[in-house]
């Protein structure tokens, strides 16, 4: 049986990770942009427990629960944001959110 | 995990060393206590129960300055307490205290609940307080992550204001990216340093020394080059350095102006204490100069020369201060760039950061003062006039921005000083160069504001009706006697550094 190694994870983890970063940067959605936010947390978490398991270390392991906690906490707030603004400027799209300008 | 393990583990959980962050989070969940108890009338005594506490925790701390867990580790590592770990305690407890003067001025013009902006800010500071005493990245990532998630909150507090929201939600997303390097950064050390087939592996990974250690013992991995630079680019994003300071005006004029301040002040100590534990002398990055100090070179010129050519054309003064801001991010940066090669460099950072703290909330309470109800719209025209209308507060004015612009004898020109010489003694010639151009262009758009506060009879008479000027907030004696103590703290600290030069050990 073929049972994958550290670099499979870590290439899986590297992806996830490139297309949250790629899909923050590009994206024009505020949803969409913190959805990829969040999957960039989760590919530091794949990558957290599969080094974990490689170096045989549970610290690792344990650092997930935080940063799962920390997630809950970003979303919680920041999709209260998002609501909040939504409800007064009827859009939630990058471009339009430009009351802050010089 | 034996039963005896679990209780040597615990018998390292020494709480009293912690203690004043103890504090400050109960005094946060006592201030949501005492607004469901205590009858309406009674509210407006919350705001001063928390600065009471503030005022009292920075006391105590004072009175205890040295404890006996000084220099020790606590919480399996966890934690490291240090005399910077002290300074740096004091520096975020005042720079709490002065925000929530702040915050009296303006939040007292808004239609705003106002009990949950201290409990926020007290849960902030005390997540600074714990960051800079970090010695693990566990700690660092979960005191980043409280103090971060609880500046979204400030950040966007004024919720019924579109600006305020847009600031939280571009925030929101800054740090959220700028969490997601850092942590995977973090991911990326902690996996090559437990590697086991690596020599000096630790099973310990995530803590300073034995990153330290381990880095030491394989100075060319490119996994533990590339959790560097992911690091270095999520701290960089905290301080607002080049190229990670998009953030920053948008953001500074959205926010309420006393979450502004606070951004401009105690974020920015936070950020770079977090950078001096992880890349100065004793720093577990120090065995890869060769990678770190490039990057923070260039990153120094390159904020230093931004931040003051993005500031000239600014006519929002929450923008003009924010991208001083970045400029003075830049000075600092160039600070830990020197801390490679000058016993003093150290020091000098967190003398600056004194001296910054000191002439920004002097400026930042002059600017309470002058706003009306549109906290984001404050605006270089609002100024003319200042010096007949409230001589005192164009005082402060005046003190606070020529300190920031580095004027002698003030305090912030010592600071520029002792870095500049902390500089010329590292041999960061052309780093100096851009500083001091820097400094130069720095008087003139400083200097622009205090014009406008001072010599309004110089300027033609306008013809168009120039938009009304809001009607600002009368000086009470508390805020009178604080922008005061701040003014005269700012021109003493630049004759006398006395006790604090010699906390910072620059001498």
């Amino acid at each position: 049986m073929l049972t994958p190694d550290l670099n499979s994870y870590l290439l899986i983890s590297v992806l996830l990770f490139a297309i949250g970063l790629a899909g923050v940067l590009i994206r024009r959605n505020t949803l969409v942009v913190f959805m990829c936010l969040e999957l960039m947390l989760v590919a530091a978490t794949l990558a957290l427990v599969a080094f974990s398991r490689f170096n045989g270390t549970m610290d690792g392991n344990v650092f997930v629960f935080f940063i799962l906690t920390v997630a809950a906490a970003e979303v919680a707030v920041g999709l209260a944001i998002i609501v909040a603004l939504f409800r007064r400027r009827m859009t939630i799209q990058v471009d339009e959110l430009n009351t802050l300008k010089n | 995990m034996t039963l005896e393990e679990v209780r040597l583990a615990a018998a390292d959980n020494l709480w009293s060393a912690i203690a004043p962050e103890l504090i400050l989070a109960s005094l946060a969940l006592v201030l949501l206590v005492l607004e469901m108890v205590l009858p309406k009338r009674h509210h407006g005594l919350i705001p001063d129960i928390a600065s009471a506490g503030i005022l009292g925790t920075l006391l105590g701390l004072f009175l205890n300055w040295h404890p006996v867990t000084l220099g020790t580790e606590t919480f399996s590592g966890l934690l490291q307490h240090s005399v910077t770990g002290q300074v740096m305690r004091a520096f975020f407890l005042l720079a709490a205290l002065f925000t929530c003067l702040l915050a009296r001025i303006t939040l007292a013009r808004q239609p705003m609940p106002r009990v949950e902006f201290y409990h926020v800010l007290l849960v902030v500071t005390a997540a600074m307080m714990l960051l800079v005493q970090a010695n693990h990245f566990l700690m660092l990532f979960v005191a980043l992550e409280t103090l971060t998630i609880g500046l979204y909150i400030l950040v966007s507090y004024l919720r019924t204001t579109t600006a305020s929201l847009e600031a939280g939600l571009k925030y929101l997303v800054m740090g959220a990216l700028s969490s997601g390097l850092l942590l995977f950064g973090i991911v990326l050390l902690y996996g090559v340093t437990g590697n086991p087939a690596l020599p000096l592996h630790s099973g310990n990974a995530m803590h300073y020394e034995e990153l330290g250690l381990f880095l030491t013992g394989n100075p060319d991995n490119f996994l533990a080059s590339l959790g560097i630079v992911l690091v270095l680019a999520g701290v960089a994003f905290k301080i607002g350095a080049f190229p990670f300071q998009v953030w920053v005006p948008d953001v500074y004029q959205g926010a309420p102006t006393p979450v502004t301040a606070f951004l401009a002040v105690a974020s920015k100590g936070a950020g770079f204490a977090v950078l001096l534990a992880l890349c100065g002398p004793q720093g577990p990055f120090t065995p890869y100069a060769w990678l770190v100090m490039p990057i923070l070179t260039a990153m120094a010129g390159a904020t230093i020369l931004f931040g003051n050519i993005a500031a000239l054309t600014q006519h929002n003064v929450k923008r003009l201060i924010g991208l001083s801001g970045v400029a003075h991010a830049g000075f600092l940066l160039l600070g830990v760039v020197a801390a490679a090669g000058s016993p003093m460099a150290v020091g000098a950072v967190y003398f600056y950061l004194f001296a910054y703290l000191l002439a920004s909330f002097a400026v930042f309470g002059v600017m309470a003062h002058v706003a009306g109800t549109d906290d984001a719209g404050q605006e270089l025209d609002h100024y003319a006039g200042l010096s007949r209308q409230s001589p005192f507060l164009a005082t402060v004015l005046a003190v606070g921005l020529g300190s920031l612009a580095g004027i002698p004898p003030l305090a912030g020109f010592m600071g520029k000083l002792f870095v500049f010489i902390a500089a010329f003694q590292a041999g960061a010639r052309w780093l100096l160069l851009i500083a001091a151009a820097g400094v130069v262009v720095s008087i003139y758009y400083y200097f622009g504001w205090i014009k406008a506060a001072f010599f309004d009879a110089w300027t033609p008479p306008a013809e168009t009706t120039a938009p009304a000027k809001p009607a600002g907030t009368p000086v009470g004696w508390v805020a009178g006697l604080s922008l005061g103590t701040l003014a005269l703290a700012s021109i003493v600290l630049g004759f006398y550094q006395g006790p604090l030069g010699q906390w910072l050990m620059l001498w």
